[in-house]
Formats: structure tokens, C-alpha cells, sequence
């Protein structure tokens, strides 16, 4: 194990890692021996029944959650001491599963918010945020990217949830993420405008390492090279698509999960 | 006797500005970190001995203690956050009323040894004494500034919370900290600067405040919970709800003690009563 740590962190072709990563909670196992890779330029899904410990497994990796052992490595560094707002600044993004992220805010306020911290601009915390002038047309030129320029100026709590949801990309491409985890980015979306979403994910830099929950399969099937499947916080198994959609623990999972409704 | 009333209005407004100035700094810390404070008071409490002490002691005149009252209390708040508050913020609620009552009733130990148990006299200079005739209604020099100073503390306080990075930043923060955090925020160091902007409020508060709301070691606990009707009443996360709370809070206890003294504190608990049945998130609540 030791040894295989070491060539971990000599990959400059792995963008996040982890080592064992175990979430406890009394005597629920969340999250179980977690070794996962993600190299760079990936576009990897995490599947799995719910309960599986997807999201537990996103929120250690940004650092919402703390994991009871096991460590998390960006770019080889070992990152599972910094907070959350530390793993911003090395790069790491995530969308939440969440409504109205930020009710009082517009959208133009909320992803400037997050260019700001970008810049680490520590002088202008007692700025108008309207005085950021150049911040304010690199804010608009990516809400127009998602095509949200109509909704600039509104409160996040009136958007559609089709809206929130691409509102919630653009706060985390803000950060101009080097790793990008999307927590079912299009959940709660009509099926015609999920396709919308995911091809503004497609369209990002190939350079911008991917890590997706989706449960639809055949946007999985569509967008993902590899993919991770997690049941019980366990991996199951880790493949590309055509092999995990073969396989027959897998389809056993799935079947059982539908039969339970 | 409608300049009786009037006259009691404006000693009511006097009353719940500085109720609003000492409580809305809670109701900022409250609503970012759902973290229930009982101390809020001791800060206050702080800022009044800084200021007649300074006024008795060194002979400084009252208005140039206020800035230090505020700066004092401030520096208090940070340190005491720093050190102690911190360590409570993901912890039951429970432990963090105990702690923070064993903190009150520390800081009402310590001033008893330090400053006595006496009532402390603020040095009002002669400009701020008697009454300026307006229309008929006698209003008092002191009062007036009160009103004066808080409303220009609120105006600067929405402006900062509504147009500033800074603002935003507090918005976020109180709407989803970890969404905040995720965006980049340093969610903590916000949390650290509200904490000491709103406790050197509150140690402005309890400067300003002395020759109406009195100062002596028993203050934290005697206002208790005044601080914390005006949060709950009001709403936590907000600077709106708590002004309109405490101005009701200050009208209604002034006009109770003058018209029924018998009954004292009594009609400001049932108003609070009938007004949280009204509006169960606050007046200006974002949150329950």
C-alpha cells in the first residue's frame, strides 16, 4: 500500500486521488476503503443504487466532511487536512444538489462572488461589488456561455430549476477549475433540457478533469469514459462503459434497485 | 396628552435604537452560524466600562470614548471568538447555552472585582443635558443623539451588507455556508470579522447607552433577554427584522412602564408572545 503511494504521487496524469477513504457514522459504514483515480482530462461517472455513499464520497473529496481515515490527494498533494475553501484555490469545483443555493443573491452577484475569490483580491472586501468592472464582463461573458444572460439580474430563488442548475455550473467553472465534480447536475430537469446541461459540460476545456453522479444511464453512457460503480460504499467494480454496462453484478444492482421502486 | 405620547414614542425609539445597536450584531452571528449566544450582553457590558472608565479615570470626554468603547469591545469579541466561541459551533445547542451562560456569569465575576458593584455614572457633557423644544414636545439632547447615531449606523450597515464584496460574501454565507466555502469564501474569517463588528456594536451600544439602560456588574443577565427577543422577534441573518422589533420592544416597554408600572415587563412578553405566533421565522426572517 505504502509503496503503491509513493507512485501516486510522482503522477503528474492523476488529477485527484484517494488512499482507503472511510466515512464512519456510529456503526454505519458510509464510504468504505475508497482507492479511487482520476487522471487528468478524465470525464469518469460514479453510479450506484442510492445509499451507495456517492455524495458522502463527493463531500470528502471537497471537504465538506472529514473522513474518519483514509487521505485525499489533488494533484498528488495530500489535501485531506485543508478545509473546503483551500481545495477551491487548488482547484477543485463542485456543483451541490441543491435549490436556491443562494436565495438572496442574483446571478450576476453569485458567480462574481466566485471569480472574486478566484483573484483573491483581499483589498477589495469593502469594495462595491459594481466597482469590479473587469470581474463583472468576465462574470457576464460565462452566464451568457450558459445562457442565462436574461437571468443576470435576478434573484437566485426565481430561477427554474433547469436554471439553477446550469447557475450552479457556472459558479463552479468561476473558479476555473483543474477538477470538476457535478453531483447530478441534472437533477430536477425536465428531460429535454438535461441534454442542455450535459453539453455544456461537454464543451468545457478537455484539460478540466470530470467526476459526474448521474443516475440516467444513457447520459452516463454518453458522456463518461470510465466509470465507477459504488454499492454498500464499496466499489464495486471500475471499467469503461461498455464493460460495467456488461456486467452482470452490476445489472443485478440495477434490476434490484428498480424492483424495490 | 398627545404630546405625552409623542414624548413617550421618542423615548421608545431612544430605547429600541440602542436595544437595535446592541442586539444586531447577535442577530448577524446567529444567522451565520445558527450558533445561540447568550453572551452577547457581556460585550456590551464591556464596552460601557471601557467608556466610563476612561471618562471617570482619565477625564476623556464622553463622545472620544465611544470609539474606543466600540474598537475595545471589538477586539474583545474577536479574541473571545477566536479562542472560545469557535470551538462551539458544530456542537448541540445545549452545550453552547451552557457555555455561553457560564461565560455571562464569568464576565458579571469579573466586573464585580474589577469595577465594584456599584452603578456606573456616565460623564454626559453639558450640550447633551436637558431638552430641545420641537413643535411643542420636549425632546432630550441625549435621546436625540441616540436616535442620531443608530441611524447612521444602520444606513452604513445596509450599505455595507447590500453593495460591498464584503456583503455578499455575509449574504452567501447565511444562505448556505457550505455552497459559500465551496465558491472559495473564507467562510470562518467572515465569520470571525461579523462576530467582532457586531460585539463592538454592542460595546458601542453599551456606551452610549448607560445613562438609559444603567451599567453595573448584573447588566449581561439583566438584558439578556431583551438581545434575544430583538434577534428572535426580528429574525436571525437580517439587519431589517431586528430594527423593527426593537423599536416595537422599546415603544412598548417604555409605554407599559409609564401607563401600567404595576405591570411591568409583562406587556413586552405577551406582545412577543402574540407577535412570534404571528410570524414564527422573525419579522424579517430568512430562516426559522
Amino acid at each position: 500500500m505504502r509503496a503503491d503511494t509513493s507512485i501516486l504521487s510522482a503522477d503528474a496524469g492523476i488529477a485527484l486521488s484517494t488512499e482507503r477513504l472511510t466515512k464512519v457514522w456510529g456503526s454505519f459504514i458510509a464510504n468504505s476503503d475508497i482507492d479511487f483515480r482520476l487522471p487528468v482530462g478524465a470525464r469518469h461517472a460514479l453510479i450506484g443504487p442510492n445509499g451507495a455513499g456517492k455524495t458522502t464520497f463527493i463531500n470528502m473529496l471537497t471537504g465538506v466532511l472529514a473522513p474518519t481515515s483514509g487521505r485525499v490527494f489533488i494533484g498528488g498533494e495530500d489535501v485531506t487536512a485543508d478545509r473546503q475553501e483551500r481545495r477551491v484555490r487548488k482547484g477543485i469545483a463542485r456543483t451541490f444538489q441543491i435549490n436556491n443555493l443562494f436565495p438572496g443573491l442574483t446571478v450576476l452577484d453569485s458567480v462574481l462572488l466566485a471569480i472574486l475569490e478566484r483573484k483573491n483580491l483581499a483589498e477589495s472586501w469593502f469594495r462595491p461589488l459594481k466597482s469590479h468592472v473587469a470581474e463583472i464582463e468576465e462574470a457576464m461573458d460565462l452566464i451568457t456561455d450558459l445562457g442565462l444572460e436574461a437571468q443576470a439580474g435576478v434573484e437566485v430563488k426565481t430561477l427554474a430549476y433547469g436554471k439553477q442548475r446550469l447557475m450552479e455550473i457556472a459558479l463552479a467553472l468561476a473558479s476555473r477549475p483543474r477538477i470538476l465534480l457535478l453531483d447530478e447536475p441534472a437533477a430536477g430537469i425536465p428531460a429535454g433540457e438535461s441534454s442542455e446541461v450535459f453539453s455544456v459540460i461537454a464543451r468545457l476545456p478537455s484539460d478540466v478533469s470530470i467526476l459526474f453522479i448521474e443516475h440516467d444511464m444513457d447520459l452516463v453512457r454518453r458522456f463518461s469514459q470510465r466509470i465507477t460503480v459504488l454499492v454498500g460504499g464499496k466499489v464495486l467494480t471500475e471499467g469503461a462503459p461498455d464493460e460495467i454496462m456488461a456486467d452482470p453484478r452490476v445489472r443485478e444492482v440495477y434490476l434490484g434497485e428498480s424492483a424495490h421502486g | 396628552m398627545a404630546s405625552n405620547i409623542l414624548g413617550i414614542l421618542f423615548d421608545g425609539l431612544a430605547y429600541g435604537s440602542l436595544l437595535f445597536l446592541i442586539g444586531v450584531g447577535l442577530s448577524i452571528t446567529m444567522g451565520l452560524m445558527n450558533f445561540i449566544n447568550l453572551a452577547h450582553g457581556t460585550f456590551a457590558m464591556a464596552g460601557g466600562y471601557i467608556s466610563a472608565s476612561l471618562s471617570q479615570r482619565s477625564g476623556l470626554p464622553f463622545l472620544a470614548t465611544l470609539p474606543v468603547a466600540f474598537v475595545g469591545a471589538g477586539l474583545f469579541g474577536l479574541v473571545a471568538e477566536r479562542l472560545l466561541f469557535r470551538r462551539l459551533y458544530k456542537a448541540p445547542h445545549l452545550d453552547q447555552v451552557l457555555f455561553t451562560f457560564g461565560f455571562v456569569l464569568s464576565s458579571i465575576a469579573a466586573a464585580h472585582y474589577f469595577f465594584g458593584a456599584g452603578q456606573q455614572m456616565g460623564v454626559m457633557p453639558s450640550f447633551l443635558q436637558g431638552q430641545i423644544r420641537v413643535y411643542g414636545i420636549d425632546l432630550g439632547r441625549y435621546r436625540l443623539l441616540l436616535i442620531a447615531c443608530v441611524g447612521l449606523i444602520t444606513l452604513a450597515l445596509h450599505l455595507i451588507l447590500s453593495k460591498t464584496r464584503f456583503g455578499a460574501q455575509v449574504r452567501a454565507a447565511v444562505d448556505n455556508q457550505d455552497a459559500a466555502a465551496g465558491l472559495g469564501i473564507n467562510v470562518g474569517l467572515i465569520f470571525s470579522l461579523c462576530f467582532a463588528l457586531g460585539t463592538g456594536l454592542a460595546g458601542l451600544g453599551g456606551a452610549l447607552g448607560i445613562e438609559v439602560l444603567g451599567l453595573d456588574p448584573g447588566f449581561p443577565l439583566k438584558y439578556m433577554v431583551y438581545f434575544l427577543l430583538v434577534v428572535v422577534v426580528g429574525g436571525a441573518g437580517t439587519i431589517r427584522g431586528p430594527l423593527i422589533a426593537a423599536m416595537i420592544l422599546g415603544v412598548f416597554d417604555v409605554a407599559g412602564k409609564y401607563y401600567v408600572p404595576q405591570a411591568g415587563a409583562f406587556i413586552i412578553y405577551v406582545l412577543m408572545i402574540v407577535l412570534l405566533l404571528a410570524f414564527p421565522t422573525g419579522l424579517g426572517g430568512k430562516r426559522a
